[in-house]
């Protein structure tokens, strides 16, 4: 009788399992690896706006204060972005005619806001307050970097949990003291830690619990 | 050596990244967000910070006032404002559900004109030449229809009509009126005073079929007052007021008595009558049956002994005479009661606007936020006349109701969220309501229609109510005063003057009622006289006693059921006066014998997507000579069956109702409390929870002062976004609620002693629910909350099955999103959303989170502040509804805060202790104060 297979019909099979066993890992792998990705995370992607607004001109040229157009981030949740009147009480006078600003002025004069696109984006089901961080030590540049160097705004971080967890585990790495909050340079000296562990008795902050789920979600 | 270096993704960050993966492979992503800044922002707001106002909302006429938190000018919360002498700091189930209707995708939103769109300038070319004719003949013609109306601005410029057209007539009709108790006080005084029984100050109270503490204008004011004199504490051993009822159907307030009779109405009437006798009326005294007079005997002496501080009630279901007969009482006992002078004009009524319309005296009716078409007594046939009458008819109202439809013309009318207006308290107290959002339709206010009538085109309700308290205040103070009443919610020192107790005369007996059986109608505990109907939450809502949602059922005691051979869900004909009605029975015990009770405000045809077509209408069986009590009631089974749907039947407890609700005079608590002391806790498979967490939240609910009202659970339902699912869901044994009230049985059951027992989460420390979890969705904080992480939750149910209290809720549906209750899923909806809870999706599990989002809101005001979260910073959306002050929550860790006390009553015992679960949330038993006299040995 004939045989079915030729000889090398072995050396196939092998090749296929083998095959099959390496798809297997890889694919694990690449599923494994992939939501830590800036592909998923969004980190460092530039995010097109309706106005060519640049954080490098008005903030590293002109020294404008976070606060003049982010006005809530001390008291509210959420940080803030100008109303068309607050653009409009510099650029009611320069660069009047600019084409770069015609968005704005047709803002103010349909009386529709400008539909700025969101850079920094965390998932519904987390509730996050600028207010309570900026007013116990984190500092702007900390989650958002250098954005006086931006001249369009991308997202510095991943903003994954275990990116928020790495500070709420240990915020003592990260604090400044109240008047480096906005400061856009600041870099942690040499004895961060020591510094850091004092801050955190100067703001209070109860440690034991930041990891609480229900500090974020609710 | 270096330390062998840690994996690079430990075991859960793999498996959360596995998760993570499949995830997005299988969705598209976050979307894009937009961020939508102001193009001015308005002076004083805060993007994301809500804003707080003081504002009024009406309940039959009367104002409520109530403090509506907004977001970015969206109101999503109201809560009773402190001030206000008819909220006083709480809620009831109407006001909490305001909001709700407010957003109501059934809305009007166009003029409609014979049924078809619409416009303004029509309506006002086809209404001005009929008003100047009218005005040349005098006004005659010309007719008025409102409901009970309070408000200063309403009533000056119906005053103004009167000038336009003085031959005008003005008619109100309220399904839920004071007619009778009007009436009452004529008989009693001579003129219709305004009687208001001041609770707080009564130590002895005989309710005579009075449901104080049930749903109606006055429930906060008087759930306050009960909490004033029914808490039962150790170092205030004889501060509890003592309570009777006697009653026909069955109350709340009968519910919450020491000592309850069930009396038919002739009963009820001859009881009233011997204690008149026993008073030193000089009647000849009815005949009592031995039981009936022995209470008479306990309550009457008890009344005596605390002369001056004793109350006798009657419901304004009472007829006149009665009424009468309890006003004569109350004088004798020098009782609590403030008497109020008379509201200075009593317009006409319902009937003669029907007799006008069928006779054709009627050229022009405006019809202002009344529905008699649904709502009026069957034997005026309002509906017929409405739409057989030749005049021009124009209605104004929120929704395009049964009136509606039957008008010429139908105007759109602002919610009063969006409106300007002044209403006035059951005592008087002038209050002015500002809007909190701009009308969201193309909506006009009363105050326009009335100044259209009178000529002046284009008057807006926020003039009006300024011209009208400019006149009262001095000008030049005038702003200063605006800026404050409208900061506080309340007028100062607007309330009425209690008169000198006036002295009553001893009228006529009450006629003797009809025997046989008997029909009672009572407002509804949800949807009130049928105005609220179209309100998910309140149709979702579970009645107290009965816990039926979604409709309305014959309710008799069960022996009357079993005498017509009758079981729940039956559908029986009620034949009244010669008409009939068809509706399901439900026996309820403790009824009185003889004695059919029907809530009204079901059954409606054009209520809305949510309201229409649920439950009997009990209008069509009413009369205008018999509106509360249909003697000759007869039964006859209608061959078929209805499902009759319950809350709690899916929620049941384990155990019996003693052990669950213990209740005991107080006197048997104090000598033997219920936790004698604290017990070493059962050895557990948990950790503890962190011994020197900063905060332990608790909270302790006292049983005796819960009035099963539903204002916590409307309340809960607000606060955290908590959606409805529907009577086919209901029937299925689910619903959403995160907090119930339970109610257990006490006693024979021939006289039944109820109680309530409100049920949120228990936040055990060691919690069945957490080791269940595959996901560890169910976790503890520090501060001892139970958390639900509904971003882990992958709906096993695990810790539904192994949770004793069953509080958890399933979301076995997108209830909120996606899968919504009828119309429940229009965009508009959604405008009520808490933005600081989540909305949860389609296989998730939640519950009572303890309004986490309230405590982490204060904790970081607190930490922005650099100090400790003060006591009391932190109010549950439950405990700030609460009339009667039986919740309490806060900081287990403060000896001095209230829930640490109450931990030390003697009645103070944690709902299934005995599981070792160690409940955060306790109870404080049900206390009595029985009259010895009464008490007998129970079998």
């Amino acid at each position: 009788m004939a045989q079915h297979f030729p000889p090398s019909a072995d050396t196939i099979l092998r090749a296929v399992l083998a095959g099959a066993a390496l798809f297997v890992v890889a694919l694990l792998a690449v599923l494994l690896v992939r939501p830590y990705t800036a592909y998923s995370t969004s980190q460092d992607r530039i995010v097109e706006q309706p106005v060519q607004f640049s954080h490098a001109h008005h903030v590293g040229g002109l020294g404008l204060d976070c606060r003049y157009c982010h006005e809530s981030v001390e008291e509210s949740a959420f940080a803030g972005l100008p109303p068309t009147h607050t653009c409009m009480t510099c650029h009611s006078q320069l660069w009047t005619n600019a084409e770069m600003l015609a968005p704005v002025r047709r803002s103010l004069g349909e009386g529709k806001p400008i539909p700025w696109r969101r850079v920094n984006q965390v998932p519904d089901f987390v509730y996050f307050d600028h207010s309570v961080h900026v007013k116990n030590g984190v500092g702007c540049s900390t989650c958002h970097g250098p954005v006086h160097t931006m001249q369009q705004t991308w997202q510095d971080k991943p903003l994954t949990m275990q990116w928020c967890l790495d500070c709420h585990r240990d915020p003592a790495q990260f604090l400044r003291p109240e008047d480096k909050i906005l400061d856009m340079n600041w870099t942690p000296p040499a004895d961060q830690e020591e510094r850091g562990r004092r801050l955190i008795q100067h703001y209070l902050i109860e440690t034991k619990n930041l990891t609480d789920c229900s500090r974020c979600h609710r | 050596m270096t330390p062998p270096m840690p994996p690079l993704l430990g075991r859960r960050q793999a498996a959360l990244g596995l998760l993570a993966s499949a995830l997005t492979l299988t969705s598209c992503g976050q979307p894009e967000e937009e961020i939508l800044p102001y193009v001015n922002k308005p002076d004083g707001l805060t993007p994301g910070v809500s804003m707080r106002f003081a504002t009024s909302l009406p309940m039959n006429g009367y104002a409520r006032g109530v403090l509506a938190t907004t977001y970015e000018g969206r109101p999503v919360k109201l809560e009773g404002n402190p001030r206000h002498p008819a909220s006083q700091g709480a809620t009831d189930v109407f006001t909490e559900a305001a909001i709700l209707s407010l957003y109501d995708p059934d809305r009007s939103r166009s003029l409609r004109q014979e049924g078809r769109v619409g416009t303004w300038e029509g309506f006002e070319a086809a209404l001005l030449p009929r008003l100047a004719a009218a005005e040349a003949r005098g006004g005659e013609g010309v007719r008025l229809l409102t409901g009970r109306q309070t408000s200063a601005t309403l009533l000056r410029l119906i005053g103004g009509l009167r000038e336009r057209f003085p031959a005008m007539h003005w008619h109100v009709h309220e399904p839920v009126a004071e007619t009778d108790a009007r009436a009452g006080a004529r008989l009693a005084f001579g003129t219709p005073l305004t009687v208001l029984p001041r609770l707080e100050r009564a130590r002895v109270i005989l309710a005579l079929d009075a449901d104080p503490l049930g749903p109606g204008p006055e429930q906060i004011m008087h759930g306050r007052a009960f909490a004033a004199i029914r808490s039962a504490r150790r170092d205030r051993p004889d501060s509890l007021a003592r309570l009777y009822a006697v009653e026909p159907g069955f109350s709340t307030t009968g519910a919450k008595a020491d000592h309850r009779l069930a009396l038919a109405p002739a009963g009820l009437r001859d009881f009233a009558l011997a204690l008149a006798a026993r008073l030193g009326a000089g009647l000849s005294a009815p005949d009592l049956p031995a039981p009936v007079a022995r209470f008479l005997d306990a309550a009457a002496q008890d009344l005596e002994g605390a002369r001056g501080a004793a109350l006798v009630l009657a419901g304004p279901w009472a007829p006149p005479e009665m009424q009468a007969l309890v006003h004569w009482i109350n004088g004798r006992l020098e009782a609590p009661v403030d008497y109020l002078p008379p509201p200075p004009e009593q317009p006409e009524d319902l009937p003669a606007l029907a007799g006008a319309l069928r006779g054709g005296a009627v050229d022009t009716l405006v019809i202002l936020d009344a529905n008699p078409a649904y709502d009026a007594p069957a034997d005026l046939d309002f509906a017929a006349a409405l739409r057989e009458t030749e005049a021009f008819t124009v209605h104004l109202g929120p929704w395009r109701d049964e009136t509606a439809a039957l008008c010429r013309w139908h105007l759109p009318q602002h919610h009063p969220l969006e409106d300007w207006a002044d209403l006035r308290a059951p005592d008087g107290t002038a209050s002015i309501a500002q809007p909190l959002i701009r009308p969201l339709y193309a909506t006009r206010s009363a105050a326009w229609l009335l100044g259209l009538l009178r000529g002046r085109l284009s008057l807006d309700s926020y003039a009006a109510v300024r011209e009208t308290w400019a006149a009262q205040w001095p000008a030049e103070a005038f702003e200063a005063t605006w800026r404050r009443v409208l900061h506080d919610g309340v007028v100062p020192e607007s309330a009425a003057q209690p008169l000198p107790p006036p002295a009553a005369r001893l009228p006529e007996p009450p006629s003797a009622p009809q025997a046989g059986l008997t029909l009672l109608l009572r407002p509804d505990p949800t949807v009130w006289d049928g105005r609220y109907a179209n309100n998910p939450w309140l149709q979702e809502c579970p009645k107290p006693l009965t816990r039926q949602v979604w409709g309305n059922a014959a309710l008799m005691a069960p022996g009357e059921a079993e005498r017509h051979g009758l079981r729940e869900g039956d559908v029986v004909q009620l034949h009244a006066g010669g008409r009939m009605l068809e509706a399901p029975v439900l026996p309820l015990p403790g009824m009185a014998a003889g004695v059919v009770m029907l809530s009204l405000g079901y059954g409606r045809r054009r209520a809305g997507a949510i309201g229409n077509a649920f439950g009997a209408n009990a209008y069509v069986l009413r009369r205008g000579d018999a509106l509360w009590t249909l003697p000759g009631l007869r039964l006859a089974p209608a061959g078929r069956r209805e499902d009759i749907l319950h809350l709690q039947e899916a929620h049941r407890l384990e155990g019996e109702a003693q052990e669950l609700l213990p209740e005991r005079p107080f006197a048997d608590f104090l000598d033997h409390p219920l936790e004698p002391e604290p017990k070493e806790p059962p050895t557990s498979i948990f950790k503890p929870l962190e011994p020197d967490a900063p905060v332990a939240w608790g909270m302790v609910i006292d049983s005796t002062l819960c009035i099963g009202c539903n204002a916590c659970v409307v309340a809960c339902q607000a606060e955290n976004n908590v959606p409805v699912v529907g009577p086919e869901e209901v029937a299925k044994g689910r619903d959403m609620h995160w907090l119930r009230i339970d109610t257990y049985w006490h006693g024979p059951e021939a006289a039944p002693r109820p109680g309530f027992q409100p049920v949120p989460c228990m936040h055990c420390e060691t919690a069945p629910c957490e080791p269940v979890c595959p996901v560890a969705a169910s976790v503890h904080d520090a501060e001892g909350l139970n958390v639900q992480v509904y971003n882990r939750c992958i709906g096993t149910r695990f810790c539904q099955g192994n949770c004793p209290y069953k509080v958890r809720r399933f979301n076995f549906h997108g209830y909120a999103d996606g899968q919504e209750y009828a119309n429940q899923g229009e965009p508009i909806v959604a405008a009520h959303y808490n933005p600081d809870v989540t909305v949860r999706s389609r296989g998730v599990m939640e519950k009572c989170t303890y309004c986490v989002q309230r405590i982490s809101a204060a904790r970081r005001q607190a930490e922005k502040e650099d100090r400790p979260i003060a006591e009391g910073e932190v109010r549950t959306a439950c405990q700030s509804a609460c009339p009667s002050r039986a919740i309490q929550f806060g900081d287990l860790r403060k000896a001095e805060a209230a829930v640490s006390r109450l931990r030390h009553e003697p009645q103070h015992y944690a709902l299934l202790g005995h599981l070792g679960t160690r409940p955060r949330t306790t109870y404080l038993a049900q206390a009595r104060n029985p009259n010895p006299a009464l008490e007998e040995p129970e079998a």
